[in-house]
């Protein structure tokens, strides 16, 4: 395959994994949008989805796209959870409480998953057609989760524009004081917030399995954890929509780098991809902390 | 100065015990590492209100240091002076890794600093395996040019000896450092920044050259610690051991246990993290983090100030103010 | 001229918060500004002591352009202020929080001079006997006296007072304008305090006030001649009494 075949294929494999990007970084914006709190235990949330989507399958062939009803469900549940039994103490507590506290959550979740699946790398195989693009060869599962994302991104838009406490959320973000007045329970919103924000990122492990066939381990959200920190910011940090955007771009960016360091010798480009994932990071805030794609708001 | 009485007691009753009981220096230590390392991020986390995730890289590059400064001098005849220059350079490459990523994230809001930071160690990591900078994924073994540059009983007890006793004198500096920010302006400048942050700019404080300051000084010692503690005690560098997220884990949790912006809080977090550690390491081998985990969340959640924070308060006013400091 | 503020404008997003304003603060003097509740006079506050950099025009303190100046380099050269919602160092004391004051103001004083700077204006401002309790556990008026101290401490030219008075009965608004007064005249320092209501205290201490209306200046000039204009009694008090008690109530105090 020649250069320009290769890097065509790889921005296409770009935007299906930017979508997943862009779904795992909407629960991350949310969750800040709402609460102001940064859930930098993000990455272990999508393992647990990851995880889910792999016994799922292994153990009742289910299929990825069926788990993801499965996997928001869990991530409303393990959102509730961590709302009420550690978040919901941290309001109005100092920035470097929660960012701790969420630090500490995650590192909790990933030992658990030690603990329980152990440390091995897993895998699954869901085989699916696949469909000739003329360059290359993609898997109809891939287009699937592009479909997904697109879809949940969708509804959740939808919610937040069209249902009572769709909007009790939006009310919350931009005048705290002002909605409690009109009777909105804040910490309910925020605990509502908080789940959804995690049932989002639960969910969009289930789908990241489908790029990453044998990558399913407790440690895999470290990685995740920074390209959605990195999407957030270029997204803007509070809109979710941003951020879904944000994921597409930096899909492209990652894949397209990729190819163009595999044309420099002697150097490793999967290692440098993540390299770039955090210069780019540092660029960004460096240019325009507020995100490259604007503040704007829910 | 008070306060720095129970601080000097506490390094000497360490040093006593071990140097005198036998078969006590490595338990002593063991703790010692954990004490040093607590000093020296609690002069960033704990002066600043900030927390750097990306801590641990200092001490990697700090680690680097000294072990690019053996292998690439052992066969200059330089002897002995390599060792100082290893930790002049450990030094060098954590400050200037603190300006770039200080100068960038530090003119941000703690949220934002915090994003900044989470991935500066693996991001690093894989630009040295992936770049196969420094000996890439394979590391850089000193053993060789240590037994070469101060002979073989010399670089044994470099390992087991001096390598200790510096990780003792850095982690003594740290805290008489924080003890001398803590009462001169940029002490008060710091506490105005983590109290508030905005009235600290209008009250005339420049922020941002005070967090440079601290974080500067931070990963300055931070530096020194890798490069003794690991590189002159292991007598090897390893990306993948060096930049593990664990020792930033570590370090916060002491900060937090002892009380953050304390005096005397890494100590007694330090000693006390040290053994439950050790303890863990026997009944739970391999899953500290899954009890140090929770126990940073239960610290933040019901207990923020900390043990010295705690006892600062619960003495005030009595005979032993002063003494907590 | 002290503070000269040529034409700033300041917008968020479509709102225009302060739109054109200029206004001029000589030495030593006591000036008012009053406005109702987003009026723009807090924003006006922020472009002043560098919270906020104006969208437009341009401030000038004691001759130099500061329009650009970061906030922390505003205060060394003797600007000064409070907090509508006070805003103390919570877990330092009252001393301590004060002294950081004369530390980074126009005083750039070392730690040990800061603390006898300190001293003597929580002594002013009556708060000696809180002086060693922390910051967060004195009561909102307390919190007001303190940043007032603060404030002081960093020996200002220009000290912007953010409805310092709210909340207190007429017997210590009294305390506080004499206290003012006498600061003013011992150290030359040109007090600017921002009001929302307390007319009755405005004309006990400011020489010349502005109104202002919806980010722009209404009328400026002596005080009894601007606050008995009949633009600003129909537009802002006139109004305000008709709607209720709050402005009632800040007629009467």
């Amino acid at each position: 395959m020649g250069f320009w075949e290769q890097l065509a294929s790889n921005l296409v494999f770009g935007i299906l994994l930017g979508s997943v990007y862009g779904l795992a970084t909407m629960g991350l914006s949310l969750i800040f949008g709402v609460l102001r709190i940064v859930n930098v235990g993000h990455g272990a949330f999508l393992m647990i989805g990851a995880y889910a989507a792999f016994w799922l399958f292994t153990l009742f062939g289910l299929s990825p796209i069926a788990s993801i009803f499965m996997a928001l469900a869990v991530g409303l549940a393990l959102g509730f959870i961590t709302f009420y039994s550690v978040i919901k103490r941290l309001i109005g507590a100092p920035e470097l409480s929660t960012l701790l506290a969420t630090f500490g959550i995650g590192l909790f979740i990933e030992e658990l998953a030690k603990l329980v699946w152990g440390p091995d790398y897993r895998g699954y195989s869901w085989d699916t057609p696949y469909i000739s693009l003329g360059i290359s060869a993609i898997s109809f599962s891939k287009i699937y989760a592009l479909l997904a994302s697109i879809v949940i991104a969708f509804l959740l838009f939808m919610w937040f524009k069209k249902t009572k406490l769709g909007m009790a959320v939006r009310a919350v973000v931009e005048d705290k004081e002002g909605a409690m007045v009109c009777g909105i329970d804040v910490t309910r919103i925020y605990a509502l917030s908080f789940a959804l924000g995690i049932a989002l990122t639960v969910a969009s492990g289930v789908l990241i399995t489908l790029f990453v066939p044998v990558g399913i381990n407790p440690y895999m959200g470290g990685e995740y954890t920074l390209k959605a920190f990195v999407i957030a910011v270029l997204g803007g940090l509070t809109s979710p929509w941003g951020a879904f955007y944000a994921g597409f771009i930096f899909g492209l960016l990652e894949n397209g780098s990729y190819t163009l360091l595999g044309l420099i010798p002697d150097v490793e480009p999967f290692s440098l991809t993540r390299f770039i994932a955090f210069t780019t990071l540092l660029i960004i805030l460096l240019i325009k902390p507020t995100g490259l794609l604007g503040g704007e708001e829910m | 100065m008070r306060g720095v009485h129970t601080l000097l007691i506490i390094y000497a009753i360490l040093l006593i015990v071990g140097l005198t009981v036998p078969g006590m220096w490595q338990p002593v230590a063991f703790l010692m590492f954990y004490v040093a390392l607590g000093q020296a991020f609690n002069i960033f986390l704990g002066l600043t209100g900030y927390v750097d995730f990306g801590y641990v890289a200092f001490l990697a590059l700090g680690s680097y240091g000294m072990a690019i400064a053996m292998d690439s001098l052992y066969q200059t005849g330089l002897g002995a002076a390599i060792l100082p220059i290893g930790l002049l350079l450990a030094a060098l490459m954590s400050i200037m890794l603190s300006l770039a990523v200080g100068a960038v994230a530090l003119r941000l809001r703690g949220a934002y600093f915090a994003i900044a930071t989470i991935g500066v160690n693996e991001g690093f990591r894989y630009l040295i395996e992936g770049a196969r900078l420094w000996g890439g994924s394979e590391g850089i073994i000193i053993t060789g040019a240590m037994r070469k540059i101060f002979g073989r009983e010399m670089a044994n007890f470099i390992s087991t000896m001096v390598a200790d006793v510096l990780v003792f004198g850095i982690g003594l500096l740290a805290a008489l450092t924080t003890y001398v920010i803590i009462h001169k302006r940029m002490g008060y400048a710091l506490m105005a920044i983590r109290e508030d942050e905005d009235a600290a700019r209008v009250m005339g404080i420049n922020v941002t050259k005070y967090k440079i300051m601290a974080f500067i000084t931070s990963a300055f010692f931070a530096g020194l610690i890798g490069a003794s503690a690991w590189t002159l005690k292991m007598t090897y560098v390893f990306p993948s051991d060096v930049f593990l997220i664990t020792y930033t884990v570590e370090a916060i949790v002491i900060v937090m246990l002892g009380g953050a912006g304390t005096l005397l809080g890494p100590v007694v977090g330090g000693i006390t993290y040290g053994l439950l550690k050790y303890y863990l390491s026997v009944i739970l081998p391999g899953f500290q983090l899954l009890i140090l985990a929770p126990l940073l969340v239960a610290i933040v959640v019901a207990f923020p100030e900390g043990i010295v924070g705690y006892l600062k308060e619960r003495v005030r006013g009595t005979r032993f103010e002063g003494y907590i400091l | 001229m002290l503070l000269k503020v040529e034409d700033v404008t300041k917008r968020f997003g479509g709102l225009v918060a302060v739109d054109s304003v200029s206004f001029e603060i000589k030495e030593g003097e006591a000036f008012g500004i009053v406005g109702p509740n987003g009026s723009g006079k807090t924003t006006l506050y922020n472009m002043i002591s560098g919270v906020y950099q104006p969208d437009s025009g341009r401030i000038i303190f004691d001759g130099r352009d500061i329009t650009d100046l970061p906030a922390h380099a505003r205060a060394p050269l003797g600007i000064g202020r409070t907090f509508q919602i006070p805003r103390p160092f919570p877990s330092a004391t009252v001393r301590e929080n004060v002294a950081v004051g004369a530390m980074f103001g126009r005083a750039q004083a070392d730690v040990k001079e800061a603390m006898e700077i300190s001293d003597y204006y929580i002594e002013l401002v009556g708060l000696s006997e809180q002086a060693n309790k922390a910051a967060g556990t004195l009561t909102p008026l307390e919190k007001r006296l303190m940043e007032l101290a603060r404030a002081l401490a960093m020996k200002p030219r220009l000290l912007l007072l953010d409805e310092v008075m709210a909340g207190m009965n007429p017997k210590d608004i009294g305390n506080i304008i004499e206290l003012l007064q006498k600061v003013r005249q011992e150290e030359k320092i040109a007090v600017v305090a921002m009001v929302e209501h307390l007319m009755h205290a405005i004309t006990k201490f400011a020489e010349r006030v502005m109104v202002m209306h919806q980010g722009r200046k209404l009328l400026e000039g002596p005080t009894m001649e601007v606050l008995n204009d009949e633009r600003v009694i129909e537009v802002y008090l006139g109004k305000k009494i008709r709607e209720g008690a709050e402005g009632a109530e800040g007629h009467r105090t």
